[in-house]
């Protein structure tokens, strides 16, 4: 019994520690001390190590912990900038926990220019006993931000759709998780399928696409409540819901002209003002980050590619913008709205790609057979995309400089990721 | 010439200078938060009783399903023969109503399947109506890359996948 116990804790460790695989990581990393938060053991272990997974997974880090260092020093005075000199170090992180009552945890942390030998953050947070990860996050998002100069996306939160196999019977979870794949939540169980979650733009509401009528049907849930509703009720299919950046409307792909095409709903009144008018597939469709302008998938010069609106321009003819290869789909904007991330084909392989709009070649972000779904974290510095591995879905991510990460592995399939906005 | 020279230098210098006064007396940034952390409310869809089975039209039609290439919703020779017989079998049992549901294989994006895989359903739906059976007796719907027959990742799998299913 023993032995069987040991074993399931072992396992249960292997398969909630976060794989870190990064091939290759920022060319020019910032290299930082880490040193141990001090305070109770029991918090500052899972706090320590929740800290550095979240700022390896950036790509940005070269960290240094206690065994690398010539001096660990906990507090101010303690620090001798020399030693981290001789060692190339940029900056050191030093903090402390601290278990203010049964209710309530805090962490100060200050972060240390070596060259400059001066402080150049000091930070606390208030956090609760059973919401440790979170206040881990909120830590590595400060250090992260000080040294980029980037808002980090620790803190956030990532949705996604699981499959399992249950008695015989398929059981589709729309499911909440950390941005580390970490305190999964499920927000929808349904016995059919579910396709393209989306987060409203304030992170408090989630679009997505269920199957649970008989056809593919959109419903818009508040996240806190559980409430929803399905948007539109009409006799075709519905899909592929994409909020616009201000939250006021929700575009959608409409089946009921006979052929699939793109409209915009008013969420407040119900208008739908439609937007393409083309006897070829047209879908996918997302928002430019100022909302001005629509990107979709459209099939109509015979493989699937990416168009363009501009919904400034009255009757604005779409625009197509990618013309490698044939087959260039589910596009969104990168949120400095410099390129375009999207599903490029490359012989018999399907990858994640990237293009900026002042190239005129697509970089391909992922080598694998099958990646599909990229979502851009809200800082726009990484990607979260599915990819299949002997015939299993899971989650894995890269940042635009080249790390790569996957998500804790589990049973079932994972995928179709959206990143949350900032929830700090 | 040389004048303009030494107005530059200077410039540059005291740009300089301020810059280091700057960083010298330089701001800390001092923040303190609150973790926030919401509540999530799980709910159970409660999926409709599959009643649209017509077990005459399943008994009749045996399961007929139509294969397509990829990114293709055209309608190739043997399919066609397939879909005579379904017309005749509809023919023969005029009250038979059916659904036809377009599928895709795994390879492209969800929403592009769902798409591709109404408009086999469609192509299918179209056939029929072409040979005298009316819409009113069909209807259509996609279930995408969602409901996968073959879960495999070599072209037979894919080719049973890329199908529209009639019953």
């Amino acid at each position: 019994m023993k032995i069987f116990l040991s074993l399931l804790f072992f396992t249960q460790v292997i398969f909630s520690e976060l794989v870190l695989e990064i091939t290759k990581g920022s060319e020019d990393p910032y290299s930082i001390a880490l040193i141990e938060f001090s305070g109770s053991k029991k918090i500052t272990n899972e706090i320590n190590s929740i800290i550095n997974t979240d700022l390896m997974r950036t790509g940005e880090f070269k960290i240094f912990r206690e065994s690398q260092l010539l001096s660990t020093p906990t507090n101010e005075e303690d620090i001798k900038f020399e030693d981290f000199k001789l060692l190339g170090i940029d900056f050191i992180i030093i903090g402390s926990l601290t278990n203010e009552d049964k209710f309530n945890v805090s962490a100060s942390y200050q972060v240390f220019n070596v060259q400059k030998e001066t402080k150049i953050r000091t930070s606390k947070v208030f956090g609760i006993p059973n919401k440790l990860r979170q206040l881990a996050h909120y830590i590595s998002d400060g250090i992260y931000e000080e040294i980029t100069g980037l808002k980090g996306v620790a803190s956030t939160k990532l949705l996604y759709v699981t499959e399992n196999m249950n008695d015989d019977k398929t059981i589709f979870n729309l499911v909440v998780a950390d941005s580390d794949g970490s305190n999964e939540q499920i927000l929808l169980k349904s016995s059919e399928p579910i396709i393209s979650p989306s987060w409203s733009p304030d992170s408090k509401k989630v679009a997505y696409v269920s199957f649970e009528t008989g056809m593919a049907k959109v419903f818009i849930q508040t996240i806190a409540t559980g409430k929803r509703k399905m948007v539109l009720e009409n006799s075709s299919q519905i899909s592929s819901p994409s909020w616009s950046p201000n939250g006021k409307f929700l575009s959608l792909t409409l089946y009921q002209d006979g052929n699939a095409e793109i409209y915009i709903l008013d969420l407040k009144n119900q208008n739908l003002t439609r937007l393409t008018n083309h006897y070829a597939i047209d879908t996918e469709s997302s928002w430019s980050p100022n909302g001005s302008k629509i990107m979709f998938t459209s099939g109509r010069s015979g493989s699937p590619q990416l168009y363009e609106i501009n919904l400034r321009k009255f009757s604005s003819k779409p625009k197509r913008i990618t013309f490698e290869g044939n087959y260039n789909a589910k596009g969104s904007y990168l949120s400095s709205g410099e390129g375009i991330v999207f599903v490029h084909r490359v012989e018999n392989n399907f990858q994640i790609a990237l293009k900026y709009k002042n190239e005129s070649f697509i970089r391909p972000l992922t080598n694998s057979k099958l990646d599909e779904s990229p979502s851009i974290s809200p800082n726009g510095n990484v990607i979260i995309y599915a990819i299949t591995e002997n015939g299993m879905s899971m989650l894995s991510g890269v940042t635009l400089s080249g790390a790569k990460f996957r998500l804790p592995a589990r049973t079932g399939e994972v995928r179709e990721p959206s990143w949350s906005g900032f929830l700090r | 010439m040389i004048n303009l020279k030494n107005v530059l230098n200077k410039n540059f210098l005291g740009a300089f200078v301020f810059l280091i006064l700057l960083s010298s007396c330089s701001s800390m940034n001092v923040t303190e938060e609150s973790v926030y952390d919401g509540g999530i409310q799980t709910v159970e869809a409660s999926v409709k009783g599959n009643t649209s089975v017509n077990y005459e039209a399943k008994a009749i039609l045996a399961n007929a399903t139509v294969y397509f290439e990829f990114d293709s919703f055209k309608l190739s020779s043997k399919s066609i023969q397939t879909l005579r017989s379904a017309v005749t079998a509809m023919k023969e049992n005029s009250t038979i109503k059916i659904t036809i549901s377009g599928h895709a294989d795994e390879r492209g994006t969800r929403e592009y399947n769902l798409a591709l895989g109404q408009r086999r359903a469609d192509a299918v739906r179209d056939y029929l109506a072409v040979n005298g059976i009316g819409k009113s007796r069909v209807s259509v719907k996609s279930y995408g890359e969602e409901r996968l027959i073959a879960e495999g990742s070599d072209e037979l799998s894919h080719s049973k996948n890329r199908r529209a299913e009639i019953n």
